[in-house]
């Protein structure tokens, strides 16, 4: 067990991978004016080997949480930790984007090894590894193929074979399935669990669904806008592996749900920033009456 | 009135001759695999044609040959052109002149615009200047030119240079300007270091762009290569339009016009073929 005190000391612990403790950051808006907070005194804290999703309505800087994570960009104040150190962008933390990022004019093959070419390792190992990662995200087929080529499931393949190429003790995915169909949705959270299941990488999973929260996280931690920051963090404690049984009817996961289903109804409906800023939609009454 | 009609036959002939060779190319193209679209648009494209040398010719009978010469006059024109040799001088002069001013304005444009794009301070300073002379009309110069490098081919090269530089440079600059923010962070985040980046993501990103520059560089310069040569010691193309046009001698002035722009299309049509070429990552 982990002992009580300073995050950042905790974080000298081999079994922590990444710590952030009461992290700020803001942003300069594009066109001028006062600077937006994206996160305010955000802690949170990933175990080795841990799948941690951070869910949250969209505008709660969950990606930017992840950007300080990966060492791209610096906070403003607190500390952000990856074994121990500010992190450094490079291939001990993979990231797989949202919008998958893929070169355009290089094949699959290519786009993969993009990841690979600073490790040191000679062609032929490169090669190797590629072939092998490739393989892994069943891709073979589609080696030689750009990017235009894929459907919107393959280029997410082919971004997390890219990530998990370097062999990245941390993962951090952004919404990786957000824009896959539902199907396919599906298909590849059970990939990525029996990938996350060999290779045991921490993992900081963001996604603004809580049925995808609940199915993948060993723990979740709730994000609340305005500014962004994490309200509370709570144990998934359902057996894995979770797509073998009818998860959905235990008891564990429909209390899951709803608490998180309320909180995020509430963050969006208290969020000034939201659309549907004081509208009276907070209690399921609301809806029938 | 017989003349009149011989002229129509021979339309016709020539018209039958081209659309069945457009029909054979259309049915090569068709077994190349390309999209059947090419099919109907290389067919379209000799439709367009008969119809532009029918007007032509309804043009011509209409405003009588002393203005402009009727299709079959240029086209004898042009044989005695050809046949007698002062074409071929004068499109070999051109050329000369255009495809080195051309390129020279590429082995300049290129690595000067990619150069202002990736260090950005130097790429600040100097664009105001590139801007302002990119909008000054190039004519302005040509006194200059005469007088600091006579009236021969390295002035009319220098034309022809400083023409096609501008849109080059600039495109080359905006190109790399344009780089992809998202995949510059990817790179960045699996660890690439900058001088990577700049030759495996911006550099090849920054292509169609310079592609496009090189396309109207390549326009101006033809425009240019004419310029220069009616400015200048009387050569080339541009020295034929400037003979036959003062003396009124119209079929062989047109013949002259249309071999310009025969030069135009193949060398743009050229740059489309290899922009298709480097760009066939775009193909599903
Ligand atoms: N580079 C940036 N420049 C300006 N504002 C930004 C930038 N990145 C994020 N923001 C702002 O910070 C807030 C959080 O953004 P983000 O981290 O993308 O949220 P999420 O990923 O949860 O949707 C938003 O209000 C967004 O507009
Ligand atoms: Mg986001």
């Amino acid at each position: 067990m982990m002992s009580a005190g300073d995050p950042a000391e905790r974080s000298g612990d081999a079994e922590v991978r990444v710590v952030l403790d009461r992290v700020c950051k803001s942003f300069a808006p594009a066109g001028g004016g006062d600077r937006v907070s994206a996160l305010q005194d955000a802690s949170l804290t990933v175990g080795s080997g841990k799948f941690l999703a951070l869910l949250g309505p969209s505008g709660c800087g969950k990606t930017t949480l992840l950007r300080l994570v990966d060492g791209l960009i610096q906070p403003d104040s607190g500390t952000v930790h990856v074994f121990g150190a500010p992190p450094r962008p490079g291939p001990d933390i993979g990231f797989v984007f949202q919008s998958f990022r893929l070169i355009p004019w290089a094949k699959v093959s290519r786009n993969v090894d993009f990841s690979l070419r600073d490790l040191g390792l000679t062609a032929a190992e490169r090669e190797e590894r590629t072939r092998r990662v490739i393989k892994m995200v069943g891709l073979t087929r589609f080696a030689n193929a750009y990017p235009a080529a894929l459907s919107g499931g393959m280029k997410q393949r082919v971004a997390l074979a890219r990530a998990l190429a370097p062999e990245p003790k941390v993962l951090l995915m952004d919404e990786p399935f957000a824009s896959i169909d539902a199907q396919t949705r599906e298909l590849m959270q059970i990939e990525l669990m029996r990938i996350w299941t060999r290779r045991r990488p921490a993992v900081l999973f963001v996604t603004h669904s809580v049925d995808e929260a609940i199915m993948l996280a060993d723990e979740i931690a709730l994000m609340g806008p305005s500014p962004g920051k994490v309200i509370e963090t709570v144990p998934v404690d359902l057996e894995r592996p979770r797509w073998t049984y009818d998860t959905h009817a235990e008891p564990r996961y429909v209390e899951l749900r709803k608490h998180l289903s309320s909180r995020m109804r509430q963050f969006v409906l208290s969020d000034p920033a939201s659309e549907f800023f004081g509208r009276d939609l907070g209690s399921p009454d609301a809806m029938g009456t | 009135m017989a003349l009149l009609k011989r002229e129509i036959a021979m339309l016709r002939d020539v018209l039958q001759s081209c659309s069945s060779a457009a029909v054979r190319t259309a049915i090569a193209l068709r077994n190349l695999c390309k999209p059947p679209d090419s099919f109907m648009i290389a067919f379209y494209r000799i439709g367009f044609f008969a119809l532009l040398m029918a007007l032509w010719q309804v043009a011509a009978t209409r405003m009588g040959s002393n203005v402009l010469p009727s299709p079959l006059a240029t086209w004898q024109a042009a044989q005695t052109l050809v046949g007698e040799g002062q074409l071929i001088v004068a499109i070999g002069d051109s050329l000369t002149v255009y495809l080195s001013g051309f390129a020279i304005a590429i082995i300049v444009g290129v690595p000067l615009g990619v150069v202002m794009g990736g260090f950005r301070v130097l790429g600040k300073t100097l664009e105001v200047y590139v801007f302002a002379l990119a909008a000054t009309p190039r004519v302005a110069f040509i006194p200059l030119i005469i007088v600091l490098l006579g009236l021969g081919v390295e002035a009319k090269t220098f034309i022809v240079f400083l023409g096609a530089l501008m849109p080059i440079l600039i495109n080359a600059y905006a190109g790399v300007l344009a780089a992809d923010e998202e995949l510059l962070e990817m790179a960045r985040s699996v660890g690439t270091p900058r001088g990577r980046i700049f030759t495996n993501i911006v550099l090849p990103g920054a292509v169609p762009f310079i592609i496009v520059g090189l396309r109207i560089g390549a326009t101006i310069g033809l425009i240019n290569t004419v310029v220069a040569e009616l400015y200048t010691a009387v050569r080339g193309l541009g020295g034929l339009l400037a003979i036959y046009g003062n003396t009124f001698r119209m079929a062989e002035y047109f013949v002259v016009v249309l071999t310009l722009a025969a030069v135009g299309v193949i060398v743009t049509e050229s740059l489309r073929y290899i922009e298709a070429r480097v760009s066939r990552w775009r193909d599903v």
